[in-house]
């Protein structure tokens, strides 16, 4: 361990048994410059006092490639060079001292083609227990085109799935069924029936439905289906709802997510807590089946939520849009699960661009081209009502699903009443976005005008116009301070 | 009954210069606009039949609410809506899509069921307008 | 009238600086443009000023509940072959779009061949493609005389009439129709089909332009190329207009447009034969005498000449 650190050790004095820094191993590169194919991540490292934060952003290039803790003589049969990953840049994070982001390229043969297993085992395998380092956190990742080829991507994507529903112009309505646990089959159904009736596009199993004491998954099935096609024809609008074939095994899913096609369903749901090659095999499984796949991101804020160590949310996000599947769970800005709005806004940009260009404001730290890969639907889930149709169109756009559980069951007038006040304010809203209003301000005003005609809305505007969620964010950017929309 | 497909179903009948004004947002956009009209208003019944082609090159609202005038003359007793294309890439669909005319009665879809092994049904929903031929169903 | 508050007509305007509006609407800096650009035309741009004028007030009026309906705004413009008919329509589309009295303001220009068809049921689509086209600007339609053949009892152009006038008449906010065309036989249009002459509001007489007025628009034509005219070549060019006008087709500053462009393929061969080594930006630039006066409306004109007239 003689010498000046920073330089590399190189031939025979390299591979000579013992321990060497990381940067000596030459995981540190500072003039490397990232080729079109390299898979490139940015980590955000607290590394341990007294840890140069080079050398704990080589290490993290080290341990999530070729390294060991060791110098191994059998390096010396690899093109060793090509699968080093190379750490390239450490800047320090804006208004945090002890902590740095770390730049590390990857090259493309590291990893195999179409799975995302493979990957994260590399980015985030060993490497986030290692003790020099504090806190770890997988910042964002730029895929390279060559790699993002590899996989299928969404199975339907934002544009088909709206051709088959044939619903165009708008935000999809959708409400999650309540309560989650304990509802017959019998009963579940009047939920979806009266939800879909009233005006919503979809119902939702929640993320925990999947087949207990209560309620057998085949009779969810079978009495959401009679439901979903009796509000299809009571309305003479296409409609559905998310079956959740989420079960303790590969074989169970599929037994399920078939069932689900036989009765016709047009859209199956899992849960992230599935893990990413079950993921992939349902996608492809969709793919075949012309199913469209919702995702519930249950379990994530375990590792997404906490800024100095785990994943971020726009990483997962990434992966998933990988993966293949339709909907995903993105955040509502103005709800009641944390989201900063600029954050959730990089969430929405992945799941919905052809191409994100950097945008340090949302938390992008890369320019992504996403290869003509289908685009993916986000859904804006929990603690939304009526009253805040303005803020939601305006801060999520068009292309998502507004999923309104609690503002549609628990209306005072019942559940379609419910859903109705939802449809009916956001097409009011829209209508009023088209027209060229400033939506944004005048959107209590246009709520109330479209509730003159509609007393469910007016009861709705009543029931919840002061429930906010008021508290700061967590997970905010570093370029651009911000607190969670104050409503 | 009143069928709730399209963007603005919820909201009372569109008036001429609301409608006026949706489809200036959308040639404002780019994207082409057209009229389709059917007497079978089937959720599965894609294929509405074209008034025209879609307006490609018409900067101006007026012109396709003279197209809605001449078709109303002639199928003011169906359903009528207003599609607006965009060609950009990545999307190359339907953007918006709007329901601006109705017959006077709607009647609406039964469902059928059929028995099928176990517990399973199959559905069918049935237009009761089709049940009279095509041409005097709303008459 | 006056216990009438404002809260309950809160539209209406109470009172209107014209200048102001004059200023603030655009239409000054249109009118100052006309002037500024178009050279001559002096009746026309009199009309064009008292048009404006009145659609000013008409607007005003319209503000204050005094006037309702739109005024009828169709108009047609007279005169013979490049009198600036055409370019005046583009103004004239722009006015009436900073005015607020069409929504886009731009000009579709056609002639009888963009709306006749050649077949039954042929027509119909191709006007109202047209028309639809046109919809929130201006509608132009040169010889629009040539729509109407009394000597063909079934022809096509009868039908394109009328569904013409009915949108004229139906579609006054939706578009501004300008029939063009010389003057006898526009009048002669309108006494066949007073259908038209009732629909049009506006009259403007296109005059010929001046001797010195046409060398003047050549000049303006010749500087927007980059190009300049030797004292000689300047010469013969008034000879030149002077002689042209006598002669057939002439067409005003469409026959300065082409006229120029034959003097400059000649002194590009002039420069190319003569072959006299590196030439400067001067010389490339420079019209001669010999470019100007090869001209065979020296000789005598088109009948002297198998060539075309120019």
């Amino acid at each position: 361990m003689d010498g000046d650190d920073s330089k590399i050790v190189q031939g025979a004095e390299r591979y000579k048994a013992g321990v060497l820094k990381y940067k000596q191993m030459g995981y540190w590169i500072p003039d490397y410059e990232p080729r079109d194919t390299d898979v490139i991540a940015v980590f955000r490292i607290t590394p341990q006092d007294g840890v140069d934060p080079e050398e704990a952003a080589a290490a993290v290039a080290g341990e999530s490639s070729t390294a060991t803790w060791t110098v191994v003589w059998t390096d010396r049969l690899t093109a060793t060079e090509k699968y080093r990953a190379k750490a390239y840049r450490v800047d320090q994070v804006p208004n945090a001292p002890d902590q740095y982001f770390a730049y590390i390229a990857y090259d493309l043969d590291l990893f195999e083609g179409g799975s995302i297993a493979n990957l994260t085992a590399s980015i985030i395998g060993n490497v986030f227990g290692f003790k020099p380092l504090k806190a770890l956190r997988l910042e964002d990742m730029r895929l390279p085109v060559a790699y993002v080829k590899t996989f299928m991507g969404p199975a339907t994507g934002i544009v088909v799935e709206r051709e088959r529903l044939d619903k165009f112009g708008r935000p999809l309505l959708g409400a999650t069924v309540k309560p989650k646990l304990g509802l017959s089959g019998r009963n579940y159904g009047r939920v979806v029936y009266e939800a879909l009736k009233g005006g919503l596009d979809f119902t939702k199993d929640d993320e925990n439905i999947n087949s207990q004491p209560f309620m057998h998954w085949r009779e969810r099935f079978l009495y959401c289906m009679e439901a979903v096609n009796k509000a299809q024809a009571a309305t003479g609008e296409i409609k559905g709802t998310y079956l959740n074939v989420t079960a303790g095994t590969m074989e169970d899913m599929y037994e399920r997510a078939e069932f689900a096609k036989e009765l016709g369903s047009n859209i199956v749901m899992i849960d992230l807590v599935i893990g990413y090659t079950a993921i992939q095999s349902m996608a492809n499984w969709a793919r075949k089946n012309d199913m469209i796949l919702h995702l519930h991101r249950a379990g994530h804020s375990t590792y997404t939520r906490q800024k100095t160590h785990g994943v971020s949310f726009r990483v997962i996000a990434k992966w998933m849009r990988l993966a293949g599947v339709d909907h995903i769970h993105a955040g509502t800005v103005v709800g009641k699960l944390e989201g900063d709005p600029a954050t959730t806004k990089g969430y929405y940009d992945i799941c919905r661009e052809e191409f994100n260009p950097m945008r340090l404001e949302h938390g992008l730290f890369f320019d992504q081209d996403w290869a003509s890969l289908n685009k993916l639907m986000p859904v804006a889930s929990g603690g939304i009502h009526a009253g805040q149709m303005h803020q939601l169109i305006h801060l999520l756009g068009e292309d998502v699903v507004l999923q309104f559980g609690g503002g549609t069951i628990g209306h005072p007038q019942g559940i379609a009443a419910g859903a109705t006040a939802n449809r009916v304010a956001l097409e009011a809203m829209i209508l009023a976005r088209n027209e060229g209003r400033d939506y944004l301000n005048e959107g209590p005003d246009i709520l109330a005008e479209a509730a003159k005609g509609c007393s469910p809305l007016r009861a709705a505007l009543d029931v919840w116009k002061d429930v906010t969620f008021d508290y700061t964010s967590t997970d905010t950017p570093d370029f651009v301070p911000t607190a969670t929309a104050s409503m | 009954m009143r069928i709730t497909q399209g963007a603005f179903s919820f909201l009372p009948d569109l008036t001429d210069e609301q409608i006026t004004k949706q489809v200036q947002y959308c040639i404002d956009n780019g994207w082409a606009v057209s009229l389709e009209f059917t007497d079978d208003p089937h959720p599965r019944n894609t294929y509405w039949e074209m008034w025209g082609h879609p307006m490609f090159d018409n900067p101006d609202a007026a012109a396709l609410m003279y197209e809605l005038a001449e078709c109303r003359k002639v199928y003011g007793d169906q359903y009528i809506r207003v599609v607006a294309f965009d060609a950009t890439h990545g999307w190359e669909s339907v953007r918006l899509s709007f329901i601006v005319n109705r017959p006077k009665e709607e009647p609406g879809f039964r469902l059928a069921r059929q028995e099928m092994d176990g517990r399973n049904q199959r559905y069918t929903t049935i237009s009761y307008a089709v049940d009279k031929p095509a041409g005097s169903r709303y008459a | 009238m006056s216990d009438v508050s404002t809260e309950d007509r809160p539209e209406t305007a109470q009172a209107v600086d014209l200048h102001k509006e004059f200023e603030s609407s655009g239409v000054k800096a249109v009118l100052e443009d006309l002037d500024a650009t178009l050279i001559g035309l002096a009746p026309v741009k009199q009309r064009i000023r008292e048009t404006a004028a009145l659609l000013l007030v008409e607007r005003a009026r319209k503000q204050m509940g005094l006037a309702h309906e739109t005024p009828t705004l169709h108009m047609s413009f007279t005169g013979n072959p490049g009198t600036g008919k055409t370019t005046v329509a583009l103004r004239m589309a722009d006015l009436l779009h900073r005015l607020g009295y069409i929504r886009k303001g731009h000009l579709v220009s056609v002639t009888r061949d963009d709306l006749v068809g050649q077949y039954i049921g042929h027509t119909a689509p191709k006007t109202k493609e047209i028309l639809k086209k046109a919809m929130g600007g201006v509608l132009f339609i040169d010889e629009a005389y040539y729509l109407y053949r009394p000597e063909n009892e079934r022809d096509y152009g009868q039908e394109a009439i009328e569904i013409l006038l009915q949108v004229m008449e139906n579609n006054r906010d939706d578009l501004v129709v300008i029939l063009a065309g010389y003057g006898d036989r526009m009048e002669k249009f309108f006494e066949s089909n007073p259908g038209f002459r009732s629909r049009i509001a506006h009259h403007i007489d296109f005059p010929d332009y001046s001797d010195d007025e046409l060398f003047h628009i050549a000049e303006l034509m010749l500087r927007d190329l980059n190009y300049t005219l030797t004292p000689a070549a300047a010469t013969a060019l008034k000879e030149y207009v002077a002689l042209r006008r006598r002669q057939r087709h002439f067409a005003n500053a469409r026959s300065m447009r082409n006229a120029l462009d034959r003097a400059r393929l000649r002194q590009a061969n002039r420069l190319f034969q003569a072959n006299a080594g590196p030439l400067d930006a001067e010389a490339l630039s420079a019209i001669d005498e010999p470019d100007i006066r090869a001209s065979r409306v020296f000789r005598g004109g088109l009948d002297s000449d198998p060539e075309p007239a120019a």
